[in-house]
């Protein structure tokens, strides 16, 4: 009798992908929702996914922040993605994303003014690899703007994403 | 000829690569054409990059199929997200079917919330679509299509 067994190994860099797709995939659907142009962020489309999904294998990155710039320059909403990193990985941990619960969440998003453009700055917990298109910038106040939590956004071995709104 | 592909996209390929190996299979495909001007292909593609992304990294390619339209190549295309992703046994070969074809459609699906973003795409270029493919056809006449029904005639005769 012969045996077989198949071992899928997670590694930090399918985290680091995954994560940087779900993130980037969330902010082309609330831009699309909120109908703001999104031409820019598909054409910097891989200098960005490279970014994050390099911060997020070496662990530096802590969070990527949407910020969306009304004409009148008031700045929101503005979307947070902290992402939290697993000491040492779950091995039996799986790849989920929660896109039917953020497809129910998006629909109650207000509508911004014409002319809102975006803006993403990512913040960091300890010092990063420097990237193509990245330089150092400030994060808008987010003083006077409410929060809500959604909750764990994506999961995978390493590390996983919530989000939340600030409106 | 009907056929399915499915791509392995994150955690296998980042939304750029899933992008680029729907690009490669497409064109491959159409590569068999012998009056389908490959230049014509690349522009459409290159159109057509911000809907393969925003549609792979929003998840919307797992449910909602690509298809292109070529002659007697009837090609719908998926992607397998999460941990599916790792362990699907893909078969990426061009796809035949479109060697006498005169002329190709690729149609894009355009789920909420990405309509008019995919629209907009699809207008951007003669060969890509937001509209409904054609049904597929049965097997039997799509194999049937691929036979030379002259050249059968001749050797009959």
């Amino acid at each position: 009798m012969t045996t077989a067994t198949a071992t899928t190994v997670h590694t930090r860099t399918h985290t680091a992908t995954y994560l940087a797709e779900v993130i980037l995939g969330t902010i082309g659907d609330l831009l699309a929702d909120l109908g703001i142009g999104a031409s820019r962020l598909y054409r910097d489309w891989d200098q960005d996914e490279a970014a994050i999904k390099q911060w997020i294998e070496e662990e530096s990155l802590d969070t990527v922040v949407l910020e969306c710039r009304q004409p009148s320059g008031k700045v929101a909403p503005v979307v947070e993605f902290p992402v939290s990193y697993t000491a040492y990985g779950l091995g039996d941990a799986a790849f989920t994303a929660q896109r039917a619960k953020l497809a129910r969440y998006r629909a109650k998003l207000a509508s911004v003014p014409t002319g809102t453009t975006f803006g993403l700055v990512c913040t960091f917990r300890k010092s990063r690899t420097p990237m193509p298109g990245w330089s150092p910038t400030t994060r808008a106040s987010t003083a006077g703007l409410r929060s809500t939590n959604f909750g764990v956004l994506a999961s995978a071995p390493h590390a996983s994403t919530s989000m939340r709104v600030l409106t | 000829m009907q056929r399915r592909r499915e791509v392995a996209a994150a955690p296998e390929r980042t939304t750029s690569e899933t992008s680029e190996t729907i690009s490669d299979l497409t064109r491959d495909s159409l590569a068999r054409a012998e009056t389908i001007d490959l230049t014509d292909v690349d522009g459409a593609l290159a159109k057509a990059r911000p809907a393969f992304l925003a549609l792979i990294a929003g998840g919307y390619l797992d449910t909602h199929s690509l298809v292109l339209v070529a002659g007697a190549l009837h090609l719908s295309i998926t992607t397998v997200s999460g941990d599916w992703a790792l362990t699907l046994e893909e078969n990426l070969a061009a796809v035949p079917g479109a060697a006498s074809a005169p002329d190709w459609t690729l149609y894009l699906p355009a789920p909420d919330p990405l309509g008019p973003m995919v629209t907009k795409v699809a207008e951007s270029h003669r060969n890509l679509s937001v509209g409904e493919p054609p049904a597929e056809t049965a097997s039997a006449d799509a194999a049937s299509s691929l036979v030379d029904l002259d050249a059968l005639a001749r050797r009959e005769s």
